[in-house]
């Protein structure tokens, strides 16, 4: 709409001449946010705070509607008030697209769920994907521009840019600097060219904390050109991981965590086997058939080794009488063609050639490896030093930041943030007010993704569409907006994102290829692979720089699974979420295997001061097994200083040991007790474990999680449950026959990694509360669908399995007997429902349910939340209040929901109807749910698979939820003790 | 009766076929009577007042941390998940287990005719009545949400929900609404007549006109007593079910839960033989000073300190047999999860709990066997005290510990109580310590009426009048016989 239209009604004359001037000064006079403490708040404290954003959701109706997003005067035809739709769009994390179906309930946000079009991941999302909304909704976002720490406005900003910028382009941009996030969004490469032909003495420099460079400029050593990695999981036999989490830290993971899954069900009879070979102990060491935990620093001598035996020549290295090393040979040997070796981002340039040259030795590119053109800029450290030594110079006047945070982030030996705090002019856009923010002359809000028009590229290079599903709440703008205002050519997003599709895909009738574009979220077919890999370069071997010898202990970095590089940290449902293995919440740690920490003296919780090259930090411990001996690996992303009160001071800012000489991981470190402890909030083994305990766990472990090798799975599929025993189970009365639906679920331990999305996607999905820290360390965590992470073996070298548990609607439930009100009870299709009003809180079924998933609010832990945090959550979902029991409900909002739309529909209820959001999510497919009645469905086949099985079944509860047992495929070369492993039970 | 006849102050004898003094130092039916109403009739011991005043003070903060509670929500205690059940109920059951001994005393004794229990069934009563006041607090207050509490009750809701009656904790309603029902008129009853005394001596206005209303018209007339005792044998009967019920659905709260450690067919016998031996010990506790303290020396007598000391022997042991034979079932039923509970009790983080409950309630106890330590009565308050201290921490060690590790090790997890979990407990002392110290001072400390007809005076009146006094000795049949007799005459 045109804003310089002059307004029909008015309040004074100065009013009708000043317009938006007027409004300008009256912001300026009472900006947003304005009323807020600045810093040092409890997360309760924060949590009161959030109420002060309704003022701002009410501003909401005050704001000029612009472009095509504006209220609706008639209801659009198919719009149901009440009911959700649907909107494909995409995130950009690191430069690389997730497709993203976007939930919204009259025009909010409500949940993010994998973009289904997408067919390598098929509708799957990581944890950060799901708790992307809730980012949208914190109310500390930057939510309006400040100059110098002080609240301006855009129209400020446009007359400072408008005399500034001129400047410049007097002198084509010099002294000019321009700092941005990885991106692969094509219309900000548009809209980057055309503000570098404005500037052309204007530099361009790219930097990610988490930056996969390392491998790019690997391979850009083997075959002279820059090229991404893209495995075909499925198709191999053996799968070689040298310090790669690529089930977890990866840009694809979604879809590498489909393949491998698919690439190893046992029925088919197609395993695969996958080696990993790691300092940390990550969830894709957990799925490892084989694991050798190896110092991050050894990795390139065995490397060289594997070169050379699998080459024909003899290994001389250390490692070439391993036993570990002999098998893998030789497996990869016979697998040739049908095996892959990667390497992690951490590991360095030369590792990451000689995995190109070994990969070509195996004859994997083709087959199972395929090679596209890398079209990221460089964003390792070598960029951000560039800038750096350049601001040093002197030779930057201007730095424009486009996102990130590289005060907080970027490596310790450039003083960063010394340097941009004596800019002349500094401008950073950003989503949140964060330590770089604070050292700029202008903030400026930066458009959440749900609010922005844009693209991206996804790892496969498959072109995706960004589109908003709600007006920026806090006026933010987008990267491409902001440069273009900076020409002064000041195009919305819309405009830029239709121009960027139309430029990479000319069509003769647009509009409507834009309209289908935007349904489906994704230009089909469009790949970028390379036929083939250019010529490897000679003699790649003998001319790289030989391997790192072992210096003693070693610090490996890592990023988090959970706040990423710390972009997250404001994040409550990732910090809340337990890490996958260490399962520890709102902290970060120094972990050493059990000997290290013997070595060190050093107990769990107890401070360790870290030293190394000169840097130090003081960090509590965490003795975790399955780490490399000498090694120890902390997580990036913690200790945020500028982060909004719930990612504030939350754990350690590790940053301050990771310099440009040692992004992945550095030798010669140093370790002292440094006295003192620090409370460690874990979900899982919150104290130390008595030697009784211990053994007890270990003894139980095989028959609660059962799993077996391929061998004995072979020898007899029902291996799970042949070696039951227990008295016969009888009920003492006729049970209920079900009509209708029957619903039950299977989880396939086979699949499942540990990732924890689905806990996240059931926060989303159920309005799951956080507790915060302390009431995690009391043991009152809320999540509905927890992950039993449990380990077994030798404590140096363990192996690892994941189980999810969730309440498993027994058919004999033990919660619904002990109830004296009758709150919770079982449905007529077979579900243990709660009665949230008619629970009086007494706890009894929680004492009795044996697999404690019964959740219950202790205090009212929604009381505070504001009302635009509250846009969040679920409306077909009762927001618990204070001392009630919870649990999981199998969604039966879904359920009810698919019914009614089978219904309207006029079609009875099929297979895939219903899916739970942790279901639904899953990107490994292990958990599926449907209707028992149906003996069509996959549920039903999943339950009669030979591999199922109860989990505490000899307690007769006739649980809805099966289990299917882990089938691995460990080198037989390499097992031993292959008949201890089945006999569970 | 063969009653050896001594005045001194140590009535203790060893031949069973002979049958003690049970009241020393020659006292007279009026001496009796003014020795116990002297303790209400003189002013208040000089440490009355401190003592009330922290007790009272106790007690407040009791109600005021209560306040906290329903202002804040239940998550001020150390409870979570895994142990949703932590100090309140590990407290209400300790509660429950002490307001067993004076309906036994009252009702089983009585029974059995167990004459040395008049001395002391007045102190027990009492202490029933307020342990289940300290007990009731208990359920009420630990549910999530105590403002609809009252669904738990059998109310014709326009809803139409009813309670579930499947569940062990409706049960228990019932359960403990009764047996505090029928203590409560067991209690009154058998005070009306020394109402009726302390009326009759009365100086004052103001107390002749409460203990009048008390004593409900109490005039001591053959009619009146006739009555009287045919309503307390009533009663009694009545009684005797409920103290093996009460604790046996108290046990059925965990015994029909499917916890190891807590699902046990043992549970009924061994919390009604645990809650005997803790009431015991608080009676023994409470009297041993208090007969100092009131001068009560003469009607609680080393002879009936020597009784209870057996019976805290006996109970003890049978405690001791209990928690011995939940072992063994563990090992004999060959369930590896139980039997991890059971070596995790006394071996894993909480053994330190376990070995204070074994410590306290079997092996201290054994030293009763020792005559020496039977008659030293600072060395009986000693271990009745250690005994209440062992039956608070058998009730944790069942709640707690069993809770704490259970099926999946995954959730496994510890307890830890918070200063309120601790103040609460303290604070239930001093609530039931205050009402005992009131009742002290304006009650019928002992029940007179009842020891009159134990002294050796109450023989050697004529038959008829000892027929109507000694209803102790009187079976149902008896007192009908007499009645007819009566009527006979009477026409």
């Amino acid at each position: 709409m045109n804003e310089s239209k002059r307004p029909s009604h008015w309040r004074s004359l100065r009013a009708l001449e000043a317009g938006d001037a007027l409004r300008d000064e009256t912001r300026a006079e009472f900006p947003e946010g304005a009323d807020q403490a600045p810093a040092a708040l409890s997360r309760r404290r924060f949590l009161q705070l959030m109420g002060a954003s309704v003022a701002l959701a009410g501003m909401s109706g005050c704001r000029w509607p612009r472009e095509t997003i504006v209220p609706y005067a008639h209801r659009a035809p198919g719009q149901i008030p009440g009911e959700t739709t649907s909107f494909a769009t995409a995130m950009e994390l690191g430069g690389v697209a997730q497709g993203v179906l976007a939930t919204s309930f009259d025009g909010r946000p409500i949940k993010v769920d994998g973009n289904p079009g997408i067919i390598s991941t098929g509708g799957a999302a990581g944890p950060m994907l799901q708790a992307s909304v809730l980012e949208l909704y914190d109310p500390h976002r930057s939510k309006s521009v400040l100059k110098a720490g002080e609240a301006s406005s855009w129209q400020a900003f446009e007359l400072f840019a408008e005399e500034h910028f001129a400047a410049l382009k007097a002198s084509g941009g010099e002294g000019l600097s321009i700092l941005s996030e990885s991106s692969s969004s094509p219309s900000l490469t548009m809209q980057r060219k055309a503000f570098l032909a404005e500037f052309p003495a204007a530099q361009w420099y790219s930097y990610e904390a988490l930056s996969r460079e390392n491998i790019s400029a690997g391979l850009e050593v083997a075959y002279g050109t820059r090229l991404r990695p893209r495995f075909d999981l499925e198709k191999c036999q053996v799968i070689v991981s040298l310090d790669d989490d690529f089930l977890s830290d990866h840009p694809d993971a979604l879809s590498l965590n489909r393949a491998f899954a698919r690439g190893r069900r046992a029925e088919s009879g197609h395993m695969n086997r996958l080696y990993m070979l790691e300092p940390g102990f990550s969830i894709t060491g957990g799925m490892a058939d084989q694991r050798l935990p190896i110092k991050a620093s050894q990795v390139q001598a065995f490397l060289l080794d594997l070169i050379d035996a699998v080459g024909g020549g003899a290994a001389h290295g250390e490692w070439a009488h391993h036993p570990f090393f002999e098998a893998l040979r030789r497996d990869l040997l016979a697998h040739r063609g049908k095996a892959v070796v990667t390497a992690g981002a951490r590991q360095s340039i030369e590792v990451h050639a000689l995995v190109a040259l070994l990969n070509q030795e195996l004859g994997a590119p083709g087959e199972t490896l395929h090679y596209s053109e890398e079209k990221l800029d460089p964003s390792g450290a070598a960029s951000i030093k560039r800038l750096s030594a350049e601001m040093s110079r002197g030779r930057v006047k201007t730095l424009l930041m486009l996102g990130g945070n590289p005060a907080y982030d970027a490596p310790v030996d450039l003083g960063f943030a010394d340097k941009l705090g004596t800019l002349e002019s500094s401008i950073h856009l950003s989503l949140h007010a964060n330590e770089t923010s604070a050292l700029c002359k202008w903030q400026l809000p930066r458009s959440h993704y749900l609010e922005s028009w844009g693209d991206a590229l996804t790892w496969d290079g498959t072109y995706c569409t960004t589109q908003p599903l709600i007006e920026a709440l806090y006026g933010g703008k987008t990267s491409q907006e902001l440069l273009s205002l900076l020409i002064g050519e000041g195009r919305n997003g819309y405009d830029i994102a239709r121009a960027a599709l139309a430029e990479r895909f000319p069509s003769s009738d647009f509009e409507k290829f834009w309209r289908k574009t935007l349904h489906a979220g994704l230009v089909e077919g469009h790949r970028s692979t390379l036929p083939a890999p250019p010529p490897m370069a000679v003699g790649l071997r003998h001319r790289l720089a030989p391997p790192s010898k072992d210096e003693g202990l070693e610090l490996v970095f890592a990023g988090d699974p959970k706040v990423h590089d710390g972009r997250f940290a404001g994040n409550s449902w990732l910090q809340e979420l337990p890490d996958p293995v260490s399962k520890l919440t709102w902290d970060n740690t120094a972990q050493m295997n059990p000997a290290t920490a013997e070595k060190l003296g050093v107990k769990d919780g107890e401070l360790v001061k870290l030293s190394v090259q000169g840097q130090d930090l003081t960090l509590p411990a965490l003795i975790l097994p399955g780490l490399a001996p000498e090694t120890v690996l902390v997580n990036l992303g913690y200790g945020r200083k500028i982060a909004g009160p719930v990612g504030e001071d939350v754990g350690f800012d590790t940053y301050v040991l990771r310099a440009s000489a040692h992004m992945g991981f550095a030798q010669g470190l140093s370790v002292s007790k440094a006295g003192g402890k620090h409370t460690l909030a874990m979900t899982q083994d919150h104290w130390l474990i008595d030697a009784v305990g211990f053994n007890e766990r270990a003894r139980r472990v095989p028959s609660l999680t059962r799993e077996g090798n391929l061998a004995e799975y072979k020898k007899d599929p029902h291996f799970a449950t042949s070696h039951e025993h227990h008295p016969p189970l009888i009920s003492l009365w006729d049970e209920h026959v079900y009509e209708g639906h029957r619903w039950g679920m299977s989880i396939d331990l086979n699949s499942c990694t540990g990732c924890s999305a689905c806990s996240v996607a059931c926060q989303a999905e159920n309005n799951i509360s956080v507790v915060g820290k302390e009431e995690v360390a009391r043991g009152r965590e809320m999540s509905w669908i927890r992950l039993d992470r449990y380990f077994s073996g030798d404590p140096e070298d363990p192996g690892m399995i994941q189980q999810p548990v969730a309440c498993s609607h027994c058919e004999l439930a033990p919660c619904e007997g002990v109830c004296p009100v009758g709150a919770t009870a079982h449905s007529d299709e077979g579900l243990n429902d709660m009665a949230y009003n008619r629970c009086i809180g007494t706890r009894y079924c929680a004492n009795n349910c044996p697999f404690k998933v019964r959740r219950f609010n202790w205090f009212d832990y929604n009381k505070e939340i504001g009302e635009t945090e509250s846009l969040v959550f679920n409306p077909d979902v009762t927001v618990r209040g204070r001392g009630v029991m919870e649990k999981c409900s199998y969604c039966v909002q879904r359920i009810e929901g698919a019914k009614i739309t089978a219904k309207n529909e006029g079609r009875p209820l099929v297979d895939g109807d219903v899916t739970p959001a942790c279901a639904q999510t899953c990107p490994a497919d292990a958990i599926v749910f449907g209707d028992l009645n149906d003996k069509e469905s996959r549920v039903w086949k999943m339950h009669e698979n030979a591999r199922s099985y109860s989990l505490l079944g000899e307690l007769n509860l006739k649980s809805r939820t099966a289990y299917m047992a882990r089938v691995k495929n460990p080198n037989p070369e390499l097992v031993e003790d292959s008949v201890e492993h089945g006999h569970h039970g | 009766m063969s009653t050896v006849i001594t005045d001194k102050l140590d009535n203790r004898i060893d031949d069973p076929s002979k049958q003690p003094t049970l009241i020393t130092g020659g006292l007279s039916f009026g001496d009796l009577t003014d020795t116990v109403c002297d303790v209400v009739e003189r002013p208040a011991p000089k440490l009355w007042f401190p003592l009330f005043s922290l007790a009272a003070l106790l007690a407040g903060v009791l109600f005021g941390l209560i306040g906290y509670l329903i202002f804040s929500g239940v998550g001020i205690w150390g409870n979570n998940s895994p142990v949703n059940w932590g100090f309140p109920i590990v407290n209400l059951v300790f509660w429950i287990g002490i307001g067993h001994a004076g309906t036994l005393i009252s009702a089983i004794l009585f029974l059995f005719r167990q004459k040395w229990r008049t001395s002391i069934n007045r102190f027990a009563e009492t202490m029933t009545i307020f342990a289940v006041i300290c007990a009731g607090i208990w359920p009420g207050i630990h549910v999530g949400r105590i403002w609809v509490v009252h669904y738990i009750f059998p109310i014709p809701y326009s809803q139409g929900a009813w309670p579930n009656f499947r569940s062990p904790l409706v049960w228990d309603v019932f359960a403990i609404g009764t047996y505090m029902t029928v203590s409560l008129m067991f209690w009154y009853m058998g005070q009306m007549p020394d109402f009726a005394t302390l009326r009759d001596r009365s100086t004052t206005k103001a107390r002749k006109m409460i203990y009048g209303l008390l004593s409900l018209g109490w005039r001591g007339s053959n009619r009146q007593w006739q009555r009287y005792e045919k309503a307390y044998l009533l009663l009694a009967g009545l009684a005797t079910p409920l103290v093996l019920s009460v604790h046996s659905v108290v046990s059925f709260d965990f015994a029909t839960s499917q916890l190891p450690g807590w699902h046990t067919t043992i549970f009924p016998p061994y919390f009604v033989a645990g809650a005997v031996f803790g009431g015991f010990a608080m009676v023994m506790t409470i009297a041993i000073p208090a007969r100092k303290w009131l001068r009560l020396e003469n009607i609680i007598t080393p002879h009936h300190l020597d009784m209870m000391a057996k019976i805290l022997l006996a109970t003890g042991s049978m405690v001791g047999y209990a928690y011995a034979m939940e072992f063994f079932i563990a090992w004999y039923g060959g369930n590896a999860t139980e039997m991890f509970t059971f070596i995790n009790r006394a071996t894993g983080p909480y053994a330190w709990a376990y070995w204070i409950m074994v410590s306290c309630n079997v092996i201290i106890p054994q030293l009763f066997w020792v005559k020496k330590i039977r008659h030293n009565i600072l060395m009986v308050w000693i271990i009745a005290a250690l005994v209440n201290v062992g039956m608070w921490f058998e009730r944790f060690v069942i709640i707690v510990t069993s809770l704490t590790r259970d099926f999946l090790p995954a959730a496994w997890g510890l307890f830890k109580p918070t200063w309120v979990d601790i103040a609460m407990l303290i604070g239930s002392f001093g609530l039931f310590a205050s009402l005992f110290l009131l009742y002290m001072r304006f009650g019928p400390i002992v029940a007179m009426a009842e020891v009159k007809t134990v002294m050796p005076m109450a023989e050697a009146t004529d038959g008829k009048r000892q027929a109507q006094g000694d209803y102790h000795g009187s079976i149902p049949g008896q007192i009908q016989e007499r009645e007819k007799e009566a009527e006979r005459l009477d026409s």
